[in-house]
């Protein structure tokens, strides 16, 4: 606004000129002195502002907004006071403007005047029509009247509601100002949140504080839906042991189970097994048993997914325990499974004792003996092999197949020749009917299986398997997990047997199927007597028969060694 | 590699740090609750053992798994002087096989634990996540229905953003000029620093409580 500057520009002129004077009412009602004194005021406070705002984003720190915002309103106020002043008297004064140029020579016209804009002058009338819209009719007087109380009702609510705004502005500020009388947080107090607080941080970047110990890990409750069905119960025993690693521990627990036995065989064949369970995959060795009260887990248990073997017969139920019980002893918190593995392992024991004596005592039928044998060690791995979930838990059946294996001694050559033929031509038959069976048929057969070992039985127990091995694409997947294992060589031959029932001995097994995937096999290169074989060095497939006399060697070698 | 502070708040406060949050971000909070396993490699498998975290996140209707692999800071001058940590890490969803996956690597579980809380997700400079969580433990395993604070009365906030190493300065930044607005209720640091609560977070979480009333006139 230039009005200001323009009086007292006047009145500065330089007397020579014809001094004109404001009229002398209007001057002491501007009052000029005191206006030019505030203005001055109100330009030294908004510097200082400026200056403070200035050195907070010099510093960087964080300005202190209710004291700006303090000052803000208080210049605000003094420059609307002042404004408010000087529009009292402005009637007296006409904008002169001082500063024409190029730029706003256009515009001051229509700054100057006192019109209103068209589009201002529409909305005044609009307002005006709407403000006189039910009175029309009535005289100016009750116009005018009834205007008045409008205003005045609309008065009286400005002034409610400005109580209102003055009433919670004081609790407001009441609120506000409260905190800075309460005290801060005393030592004691916050000496605890401090050690809350190192307990929290470390609990969540390193776990300090959240590691339950192994035993305690024992007492697993329900899983939680999301884990349900992804572990089985009891897999969380697959732990961090809090002291040392699995292994170190278990092999003397094992030698020292097993030392007593006398069988060298059954230690290191257990000791393989405890190794290889010990192996990355083994985490359902102790799952599957460490909840199950039952003896059998697998076979006869809800869980299963197949129920193919609906009684096993008790032979292979004690060896199966022992076989899970000689597996979980690894863990060395599982106390209970140790005593009761030494309970039965004797049993193992005299079983595989009592079979290898048999064997011995008639070495012709020794082949028929180790049919029967091998016909425990089909079966139980069947039932291993068709009531596990997932491919880990496939591993059992193979130690399982091993250490059966260990405690007998395989015929010399030319009785296995002779037992090889018919398993021929048992092959062959097998071949025949391989995709014949179904579970039910299978399970019967196992049953009628359960008597005396003869070929027709092993002709039975090598259809069922190979249905099921046709069925059961898990099987073939058995492989991938063989590398894993500490004797390879044995739990590679031990596969082997299982697949190829006989086949360790014969020399002319003809192939049943063809292989398909990757095995070990190259682990086990034929070395040996047994020559015509075809030498498979990519894996067995189920039902694989052949090749497996170039494990036999192996596996004669290696038991003259452990013998 | 992600940007992350941590720092620790009250529990009577996290309310109060709730509105503050969907005030500052514009959205609504997201719950949380996962379930964290941490699981660790056995020595002998590799020259050191490796952590690897499963997290499972329970809140949805079908349970989502993601690993996560953190690795070292970045270390040196520069990271001293800023406030933030800068670490590799990797992420990633997976099915939930994920954990019979790495039980038959080797791994075993280690600890866990189960986070319960909020979350705001947005841009800012960054993607910026920041978790509000009680962290709970699990007295038996696996139990997450039946999981207990850690400490009852403090509760974590992390804020966090990925970065690479192209733009992880920017991140940075972003992250620190973002925490700067949580500064009258919380204290952040990287998170092996301890920092104590803010003395005057109850006032603060007054002040936002009575706005958040929000009197009509």
């Amino acid at each position: 606004m230039e009005a200001a500057p323009g009086a007292p520009g006047d009145q500065s002129q330089p007397p020579n000129k014809a001094v004109e004077r404001l009229n002398p009412a209007v001057q002491q009602e501007l009052n000029l002195d005191s206006i030019k004194t505030r203005v001055v005021s109100l330009q030294k406070a908004i510097e200082r502002i400026l200056q403070e705002i200035d050195a907070n984003t010099r510093t960087n720190s964080v300005p202190k907004w209710q004291d700006i915002l303090s000052q803000y309103s208080m210049v605000n106020l003094e420059l609307f006071n002042i404004v408010e002043d000087v529009t009292k008297v402005s009637k007296a004064f006409v904008v002169y403007p001082k500063n024409v140029n190029a730029e706003n020579a256009a515009i001051l016209p229509v700054m100057l005047s006192s019109k209103l804009l068209p589009e201002m002058e529409m909305d005044d009338i609009v307002k005006k029509e709407q403000v006189l819209q039910g009175m029309e009719h009535l005289p100016v007087s009750a116009q005018i009247e009834k205007l008045k109380m409008r205003i005045d009702m609309i008065g009286a609510a400005c002034e409610s509601a400005e109580k209102v705004i003055a009433d919670t502005r004081k609790t407001y500020f009441g609120t506000r100002q409260g905190p800075t009388i309460l005290p801060t947080l005393d030592k004691v107090q916050t000496a605890k949140i401090q050690e809350q607080e190192i307990l929290l941080r470390n609990a969540v970047n390193h776990g300090e504080g959240l590691r339950i110990s192994t035993d305690q890990r024992q007492i697993v409750s329900a899983l939680p839906l999301h884990l349900v069905d992804i572990l089985t119960v009891g897999d969380g025993a697959q732990a961090l042991p809090e002291s040392s690693g699995i292994y170190m521990k278990n092999t003397p627990l094992s030698s020292n189970n097993i030392s007593n036995q006398g069988n060298m065989l059954q230690a290191s064949g257990a000791q393989a097994i405890g190794r290889a369970v010990a192996s990355p995959s083994g985490s359902t060795v102790t799952t599957s048993f460490d909840n199950t009260t039952s003896p059998l887990p697998y076979a006869n248990s809800p869980r299963s997914g197949t129920n193919m073997m609906n009684t096993p017969s008790p032979q292979q139920q004690s060896q199966q325990q022992q076989q899970q019980q000689q597996q979980q002893h690894q863990h060395p918190h599982q106390h209970q499974q140790q005593r009761q593995k030494m309970m039965q392992l004797p049993q193992l024991q005299q079983q595989l004792l009592a079979q290898q004596q048999f064997r011995q005592s008639s070495l012709p039928g020794s082949g028929q003996n180790q049919l029967g044998q091998l016909h425990d060690l089909q079966g139980s791995a069947q039932q291993k092999f068709q009531s596990l979930h997932g491919q880990h838990q496939m591993q059992f059946s193979q130690p399982l197949g091993t250490q059966q294996f260990q405690g007998r001694q395989l015929p010399t050559g030319p009785v296995q020749h002779g037992i090889g033929q018919s398993q021929i031509n048992q092959g062959t038959q097998l071949n025949r009917h391989l995709s014949q069976f179904s579970s039910p048929a299978n399970s019967a057969l196992f049953n009628a299986a359960q008597g005396t070992p003869n070929t027709q039985m092993l002709f039975r127990i090598w259809e069922v398997l190979c249905s099921l091995w046709h069925s059961d694409p898990l099987f073939s997947s058995v492989a991938d997990f063989k590398h894993v294992s500490y004797h390879g060589i044995t739990i590679t031959f031990a596969k082997n047997a299982v697949f190829n029932i006989g086949a360790a001995n014969s020399g002319g097994m003809m192939p049943i199927q063809q292989q398909q995937q990757q095995q070990q096999q190259q682990q086990l290169t034929s070395q040996g007597a047994f020559g015509n074989m075809p030498h498979n060095a990519q894996n067995l497939q189920p039902g694989m028969v052949a090749h497996q006399n170039a494990q036999l060697p192996n596996f004669q070698q290696r038991q003259s060694n452990q013998q | 590699m992600e940007c992350v502070v941590q720092g620790i708040i009250e529990t009577q406060h996290v309310e109060a740090l709730e509105i503050l949050l969907q005030g500052l971000c514009g959205i609504h909070k997201e719950r949380l609750r996962i379930h964290e396993l941490c699981l660790k490699s056995v020595p002998n498998l590799g020259v050191v053992t490796s952590e690897v975290r499963l997290l499972c996140d329970l809140e949805q209707l079908e349970p989502t798994w993601t690993v996560r692999h953190v690795g070292g800071a970045m270390r040196g001058a520069g990271a001293e002087q800023i406030s933030v940590l800068v670490r590799t890490m990797v992420e990633s969803k997976v099915s939930k096989n994920a954990i019979r996956l790495f039980y038959a690597l080797g791994y075993k579980l280690d600890y866990e634990l189960l986070r319960v809380g909020f979350a705001f997700h947005f841009r800012r400079g960054a993607q910026i996540t920041v978790t509000v969580s009680s962290i709970n433990k699990m007295l038996k395993l696996h139990a997450t229905d039946e999981a207990v604070p850690v400490t009852p009365g403090i509760q974590l906030v992390e804020v966090t953003a990925p970065a690479s190493s192209e733009n992880y300065t920017e991140v940075v930044a972003a992250v620190s000029s973002f925490c700067e607005y949580l500064a009258p209720l919380l204290h952040l640091s990287k998170p092996g620093i301890s920092t104590g609560v803010v003395p005057t977070a109850a006032a603060a979480a007054a002040s936002l409580m009575s706005d958040g009333g929000g009197t009509a006139l």
